[in-house]
């Protein structure tokens, strides 16, 4: 079942709902899907009612077309100057309102890579919880050949990946791509996809595999793991032990077991609406 | 600068060479060589015509570490170089020196011990088909650290402990490596090493040097602090080259088909 999604419709994206699982798709394709002005506001509204929407317990990002996002569209940006001028304060402030990270998601997010993903595009694979990619993806990173920086994208890149690689491919720029086999061997994807028209179909059939799974549980281990990349280990073990014991004592803690002992699927308690400003990495 | 008695410093077209070149003892840094390390990626760093830097070796290994026979025949040993660990004052890797060219470690045979500092340090890592990385450090006595240190936040934790612990009892090779993501190509047959060495330079010297030297410095970046406090200083990278002439450049040339006419890059070691 496709339903549509959202309060007001989107030009820029499709959002739907398939079942538990929350698909945010780029749907620019004749413009190899990269981000307008319109597009920047939209992504912001899209991981805000897919996150407050109880019903969607996974969220997947995709493309449509032969990309999956290929970063800001300077073009359009620079005929919109009022679009221009706020993404470059957001740029130049670091406070960024895209990616399932900048928008506090805290459920599962799949980034599912069709096609090729260039420069900006990287913000969704590093802020993706989970990637996969069609076979016939591919990754590269243009910007310094056209005499732009690539930063926040190899940031994380390089935290969550060998970042040899990573920076290699923000140095080699355009005259070189990653291919989803290469991602796959240096984990910075976790499934190759062929033939690559089964991308959507894999990445629904994973999504509902982690919508099975108990949602407060899940927020709270994408919270501690995503602390992981902020601190020492030491201190990210401590504040991780405050996640853990967040659960105690909550419903599905008895429900998990019981359930298994009873082989049948759980029954969990439905997870509360986002809770604004409670996000560690935007708080200024 | 420019006369060195262990290192070779070369340069073609855009790309500066640095090979170690004390091969009848495996490159292994004695004091002297270790001092001009120093000297020499200052040198290729200041260079403005040096876009891209490899570091070699000559021989059969790349590098080896410090000199254990120097150590242990000087009457000084490690003590040397107490003040210099102690104080956090080390001079020997493009790191150290603050060096915002790329840098390409291009391991030619053995690589062991302190020669992963240059493998640690470098931005992109490549290798001939039989380079072999290993780390005797424990099996003489000696402690593993600021090598690994680096390693460690730069690929799988597991298999810099491995080496770490297993010292010299065994080696990984460079496929390995590459599937680890410690190296991202393996050159075979391994004699094509520094061929595949230029021409990744060359690529990578197409590219705006101002752009990749902000770039290197905010990917370093992220092995400093956390993730959030490293994006918000990465934004100050990525905005110190707004209004610079390459990113009117860039786009204009790529529109025009032509190659870019990048403004070179200052100077800037030491200036931090």
């Amino acid at each position: 079942m496709t339903v549509a999604f959202g309060s007001r419709p989107y030009t820029r994206l499709r959002v739907e709902q398939h079942g538990p699982v929350g698909w945010l798709i780029f749907d620019r394709p004749a413009a190899a899907n990269a981000m307008d002005a319109a597009m920047f506001d939209e992504l912001e509204r899209a991981w805000v009612e897919l996150e407050a929407e109880p019903s969607v317990r996974v969220i997947v990002n995709t493309g449509e077309g032969r990309s999956f996002q290929t970063g800001v569209d300077v073009v359009q940006m620079a005929r919109d100057q009022d679009a221009l001028r706020e993404h470059s304060r957001r740029t130049r402030e670091a406070r960024l309102r895209f990616t399932a990270w900048h928008c506090d998601v805290w459920k599962p997010v799949i980034a599912a890579v069709n096609g090729t993903c260039a420069g900006g595009g990287l913000h969704f694979v590093a802020d993706a919880d989970i990637v996969i990619a069609a076979s016939d993806a591919t990754f590269v990173d243009p910007h310094v050949s056209v005499g732009q920086v690539s930063a926040y994208e190899g940031i994380a890149l390089a935290r969550k990946s060998p970042m040899e690689p990573i920076l290699r491919m923000a140095l080699v720029g355009r005259h070189e791509r990653i291919d989803a086999a290469r991602a796959y061997r240096l984990g910075i994807i976790s499934q190759v996809v062929d033939p690559p028209e089964r991308l959507r179909e894999e990445a629904q059939a994973l999504a509902e595999k982690i919508a099975k799974n108990s949602p407060a549980a899940m927020a709270a281990t994408k919270r501690a793991l995503w602390g992981a990349l902020e601190t020492g280990l030491t201190e990210a073990c401590r504040a991780g032990a405050g996640h853990l014991v967040s659960m105690w004592g909550h419903p599905d803690q008895e429900e998990g077991p019981r359930a298994f002992a009873e082989q049948r699927d759980a029954q969990w308690a439905a997870i509360e609406g986002r809770q604004p400003g409670i996000g560690a990495h935007q708080g200024g | 600068m420019g006369d060195y008695e262990h290192l070779i410093v070369e340069r073609h077209g855009p790309v500066g060479w640095l090979i170690n070149n004390r091969p009848d003892a495996l490159n292994a840094m004695n004091a002297k060589m270790r001092d001009e390390f120093a000297d020499a990626w200052i040198e290729l760093d200041r260079d403005p015509e040096v876009r891209v830097i490899v570091h070699t070796g000559a021989g059969r290994a790349f590098q080896t570490g410090v000199d254990v026979a120097e150590i242990a025949s000087d009457g000084v040993g490690m003590q040397r170089y107490r003040e210099s660990v102690e104080q956090w004052d080390l001079h020997f890797t493009s790191w150290h020196q603050q060096v915002w060219k790329p840098v390409i470690t291009a391991v030619n045979g053995i690589c062991c011990g302190g020669g992963f500092h240059w493998v640690a340090d470098a931005d992109i890592v490549i290798a001939a088909s039989d380079a072999q990385f290993f780390d005797p450090h424990v099996s003489i006595g000696q402690v593993v650290s600021i090598e690994a240190i680096g390693l460690i936040r730069k690929m799988p934790a597991e298999a810099v402990m491995r080496m770490a612990f297993v010292g010299r009892h065994e080696r990984m090779s460079a496929q390995r490596a590459y599937e680890l993501g410690m190296i991202s190509q393996v050159v075979d047959p391994p004699e094509r090493l520094r061929e595949e060495a230029q021409a990744l330079a060359e690529k990578i010297a197409k590219n705006s040097p101002a752009a990749m030297a902000a770039t290197k410095r905010a990917l370093w970046g992220a092995l400093e602090t956390g993730l959030t406090e490293a994006c918000r200083a990465g934004a100050g990278h990525l905005v110190s080259m707004w209004g610079h002439p390459d990113q009117e450049e860039g786009p204009r040339a790529f529109a025009e088909k032509r190659d870019a006419e990048w403004v070179p890059l200052e100077g800037t070691s030491e200036s931090e």
